[in-house]
């Protein structure tokens, strides 16, 4: 961390201990095929062993409960008599053929991936040390290890989904730990923030702009010959070379280091925004929908745009696996979820939108670029809402939730996991007395078996699984779900 | 220098002088006289107040949301006073506080309102944080972004009260006085049986009287939406169970509203946790992101007891003997810096930090959409009640944490260094006709010229400025030579100017100023 760079080579030093660290050769961590140039709108040659997995955290809580709804008559009856103004009228619901289910009518543009069969929701997911009956709930004593820590604070159960862990203290994310397990040549690339997802013991999640923005350091580039730049920049590498006295202070210069070297080799990439001369015809297309005058008209859709830039140009990009993050906010609908007599408008209808139009449009551009297959797409949030509303049009916060997989490789038209029943104070409820019967539903799958479906598709073995995922081990033989 | 950096928004070298002419303690009890940065900026209620046809905005300059709205007018004043006005140690504590106590533009518009808010918190940095928490459990704009306004005892909304408990007080996980948690490990403070009890106790609050709608006021018997002013109860909304709290208080049966707020106000002042969680949060804002035990300790103490040396009231929770017992502790003013001291510096303050460093001068419109939103730290607008960055971020390949690494990243690495070179080779941003009394962002180099023609002097004197002490020997070298570069005969003009361009570039740039120590 403290020793001075000494070469200027593409491997940033972090990576090198990665490559060294793992016995990797140099030629598998990058990938077969990835020296290929990429043929636009024909499957490249790297496809035939890439994998990406794309994170997308809903920040705030998102109320599954209202993005995946039963359609049956009874379970509907039953949601709709809790819910009250907040419930989503049955007829507006966006059919799920094939299930009794019906996204928010604010997702429609995912009825394509869910014909595809593409589209799969999972359900009543959340952190968990084990599995967790309501008696073992209601019998957990302090510290007992029973149950996940800090239960209903968003800054807590944000670091389980994001840690893959039932202890709010863990440092680092399953995103990065499954990065350095599988000695990946990038670590978490993020359009989002330098989230606990992508952290790992040594590494950073790489944190990159948006499209249009410039990823370096003005008057720093290699394109800079001036003289007083090119002394400036020699002074500048002589600083950040230079141990530091604390040891914060070296983790930034490690970083800052590591961002030189990245920005030369990304910075081209990341600025190409929608009708550019090096944009990609088939992206472009896929997200015309949420483009105007060449930008992308929402946050996720311009993450997303940006993911799928990345992706296409992985040649630049380098490496066989990527795991990347991005998020929204704005989910912690304490108050007018819903406006008032219409219940399929109001804030949490607008999020609903971007991310199901976001999505969809990631998912066209894809399938164009004949990469369905190979990304797999997945939501985390803090936590479920409660089931039943609270006085100002809203929702507290609770536990068990409503997910996404999206992707060629998923096995979609169908629903994983088990559907909470539909009881405040009944069985997956934590609450029992009369003062708690808010419908706070303890989830019936972990976090832990959703993050191994996804792992063990991108590549990691049962070992690897074990220590990334280490309460996986308590849930028996029911480490996956068959989602894909 | 090194008490310049954490109890002003950055070293210029009158402040530093004025400290060694004071001394330390001295000049802390000076600053904590001191009371002259306000917001003023922005326009009023009216935004509230409107009954005609279509919106508030129709037929207004374009500038109506902007001015009415939102808190782009506070961010003028906010940079403006951290640049030049006198009481720095007031504004660095009340933007300490912002940063416990947050609301956000993001989720709530009126400039009005969020103005008396920040008005509040520079008026009790030195007063009680009890006060602070009392002012902003009545403040409306709190009111209305953790749903506390108009909160009905039928069904009562958990935000406000759930994120009073975690976030303004107490915290999830019971702690010793040094900060250290309970038995090693995460014991809860409180149950969510108790973060109902709370939300029921803190029901029938509505904004105060003043606004008005085209449409009258919803629900029945409550106040329109309006900020001038504190929340004010209404019996009908509020529950009158008894109710038990942290603390051993109880609200008794039948308490009104109000007296059942100052029983919250008991239960969170005489819990064990709020010394350490206040005091280790001020520590980290001010002085390093990981104190050592001792350090809590010494500072939670002194806000229990309510007095540090000649500093505070006797009574617990005294921000003057806390900041006191911050600022004065032998860890942040020892000479030995420890392998684990230190904090990034924050985007917001290393913004100010230059501009002052540099006999600069802000309007404050270049650091919000662009600079502020670059370095993700665009005051007054953090992401959620979560502020810009969690206190235990973890920091890679190390064992300690650093708040503000939670927002900083490859790409934020790198607009560090771009911000210097907006300010240094592209002159800053000139002044723009929409903002009042603009002064553009610009900084002004004469000062530093006279010793431009000896480039180590130059390069010393920016060093002790920015870092207290000369660059190490082999970077300084390196620094020395780019500075050099420019002479009479590269550019006969303007060569003294180019070489402090130069200089502050790369000091400004150095590690050893982003980081502080």
């Amino acid at each position: 961390m403290n020793t001075t760079v000494n070469d200027d080579t593409l491997l940033s030093s972090a990576r090198r201990r990665w490559l060294l660290g793992s016995g990797a050769t140099l030629a598998s961590a990058l990938g077969a095929g990835t020296v290929g140039n990429l043929l636009l709108n024909a499957r490249p040659a790297y496809a035939a062993d890439y994998k990406a997995l794309v994170c997308i955290f809903l920040y705030g809580g998102n109320d599954g409960m209202n993005m995946i709804v039963p359609s049956d008559t009874a379970r509907y009856n039953q949601y709709a008599g809790v819910r009250k103004a907040l419930a989503i009228p049955q007829a507006s619901l966006t059919p799920l053929t094939g299930v009794s289910y019906g996204l928010h009518p604010a997702m429609a543009a995912l009825g394509t991936a869910w014909n595809d069969g593409h589209l799969a929701p999972v359900f009543n997911l959340g952190p968990l040390a084990q599995p967790l009956t309501k008696a073992q709930y209601r019998a957990a004593t302090a510290n007992s290890g029973v149950l996940p820590s800090s239960l209903f604070s968003h800054s807590d159960q944000q670091v389980l989904w994001e840690t893959g862990s039932s202890d709010s203290l863990t440092r680092t994310g399953w995103g990065g730990r499954a990065s350095e397990a599988l000695a990946t040549v990038n670590p978490v690339i993020s359009v989002a923030g330098s989230a606990r997802f992508g952290l790992s013991t040594t590494q950073t999640p790489l944190v990159l702009p948006g499209p249009g923005s410039t990823f370096g350091a003005q008057g720093l580039q290699a394109t800079d010959t001036w003289a007083p730049l090119v002394a400036r920049k020699q002074a500048i590498d002589a600083l950040y070379a230079q141990a530091q006295d604390v040891a914060l202070a070296d983790a930034y210069t490690s970083a800052q280091r590591d961002a030189f070297a990245m920005s030369a080799r990304l910075g081209a990439l990341v600025k190409t925004r929608p009708g550019d001369a090096d944009a990609v015809a088939a992206i472009d297309t896929a997200f015309a929908s949420l483009t105007s005058a060449g930008k992308i008209t929402t946050g996720l859709g311009n993450q997303l745009y940006q993911l799928a830039k990345l992706i296409a140009g992985n040649a630049t990009v380098q490496g066989n696996r990527q795991l990347f993050f991005a998020s929204m906010g704005g989910f912690d609908t304490h108050g007018n979820q819903v406006v008032t007599g219409s219940s399929t408008e109001g804030e949490h209808a607008r999020l609903l939108k971007e991310l199901g139009d976001a999505l969809a449009a990631f998912y066209a551009a894809l399938k164009a670029l004949g990469l369905g297959g190979a990304v797999t797409t997945f939501t985390q949030s803090d936590f479920g809402r409660t089931f039943a509303p609270n006085s100002s049009t809203g929702t507290d916060h609770a536990w068990g939730n409503q997910h996404l997989v999206l992707g060629g490789a998923v096995k979609g038209g169908a629903t994983y996991g088990s559907y909470p029943e539909l009881v405040p104070g009944g069985v997956n409820d934590v609450g029992q007395e009369s003062w708690e019967l808010q419908g706070r539903w303890i989830p019936t799958t972990a976090v832990d078996q959703y993050a191994a479906t996804l792992l063990g598709w991108f590549g990691a073995s049962e070992g690897q699984l074990d220590s990334v995922l280490p309460n996986l081990k308590n849930f028996g033989t029911a480490r996956k779900l068959a989602f894909l | 220098m090194r008490l310049a950096d954490q109890a002003s928004f950055g070293p210029t070298e009158a402040l530093v002088a004025s400290i060694k002419s004071q001394g330390i303690s001295a000049w802390v009890s000076t600053q904590m006289g001191l009371k002259s940065a306000r917001y003023t900026s922005g326009n009023g209620g009216e935004v509230h107040q409107y009954t005609g046809s279509g919106s508030f905005c129709d037929g207004k300059p374009t500038t109506c949301w902007r001015d009415w709205s939102s808190t782009e007018p506070l961010v003028w004043d906010f940079y403006r006073n951290a640049v030049t006005q006198p009481d720095q140690l007031r504004q660095r504590v009340a933007f300490a506080l912002q940063q416990i106590v947050v609301v956000s533009n993001l989720e709530v518009t009126g400039t009005y309102g969020f103005r008396l808010y920040y008005n509040n918190l520079l008026d009790n940095a030195f007063g009680n944080y009890r006060q602070v928490l009392k002012k902003v459990a009545l403040s409306p704009v709190m009111g209305d972004f953790l749903n506390s306004a108009n909160n009905d005892k039928a069904a009562p909304n958990e935000n406000f009260a759930r994120e009073l408990l975690q976030l303004f007080s107490i915290g999830t996980c019971e702690l010793n006085t040094d900060g250290s948690l309970k038995g090693g490990a995460c014991t809860a403070t409180y149950s969510n049986e108790v973060v109902r009890s709370y939300a029921y106790a803190i029901t029938g609050w509505t904004y105060p009287a003043g606004g008005a709608t085209p449409w009258g006021c919803w629900p029945k018997g409550m106040n329109c939406t309006y900020y001038a002013g504190d929340m004010i109860p209404v019996a009908s909304f509020h529950d009158s169970a008894e109710r038990p709290l942290l603390s051993g208080v109880t609200v008794a049966a039948g308490t009104a509203a109000a007296p059942a707020l100052e029983s919250v106000l008991d239960s969170l002042m005489a819990h064990p946790n709020i010394g350490p969680f206040i005091g280790k949060q001020l520590i980290q804002h001010l002085v390093s992101s990981n104190p050592s035990a001792a350090y809590v300790q010494r500072v939670a103490t002194a806000f229990n007891s309510g007095k540090y040396q000649a500093f505070g009231s006797g009574v617990k929770g005294d921000l003057a003997a806390t900041v006191a017992a911050v600022l004065l502790d032998a860890e942040a003013r020892g000479e030995a810096v420890a392998r684990s001291a230190g904090k990034l510096r924050e985007p917001a303050v290393m913004f100010a930090g230059v501009l002052r460093a540099l006999h600069g001068n802000t309007d404050g419109d270049a650091l919000s959409w662009w600079w502020g939103d670059s370095l993700r730290q665009h005051v007054f607008r953090p992401p959620s009640v979560f502020n810009y960055f969690p206190p235990d971020y973890p920091v890679p390949g190390t064992t300690l944490v650093g708040p503000e690494y939670g927002i900083h990243s490859a790409n934020a690495a790198l607009e560090r260094l771009n911000y210097l070179t907006f300010l240094l080779d592209w002159d800053g941003a000139a002044p723009s006709a929409s903002i009042p009394n603009a002064l553009g962002t610009q900084i002004d180099l004469s000062a530093f010229t006279t010793d431009a023609a000896d480039a180590a002097k130059l390069v010393d004197r920016l060093s002790l400025l920015a870092l207290g002490q000369a660059l190490p020997s082999a970077p300084r070298d390196k620094v020395i030579t780019a500075v050099s570069w420019w002479t009479d005969k590269t550019d006969a003009t303007n060569w003294k100017t180019k070489r402090v361009k130069a200089a502050a570039y790369l000091v400004f740039g150095s590690p050893n100023y982003q980081v502080m120590r």
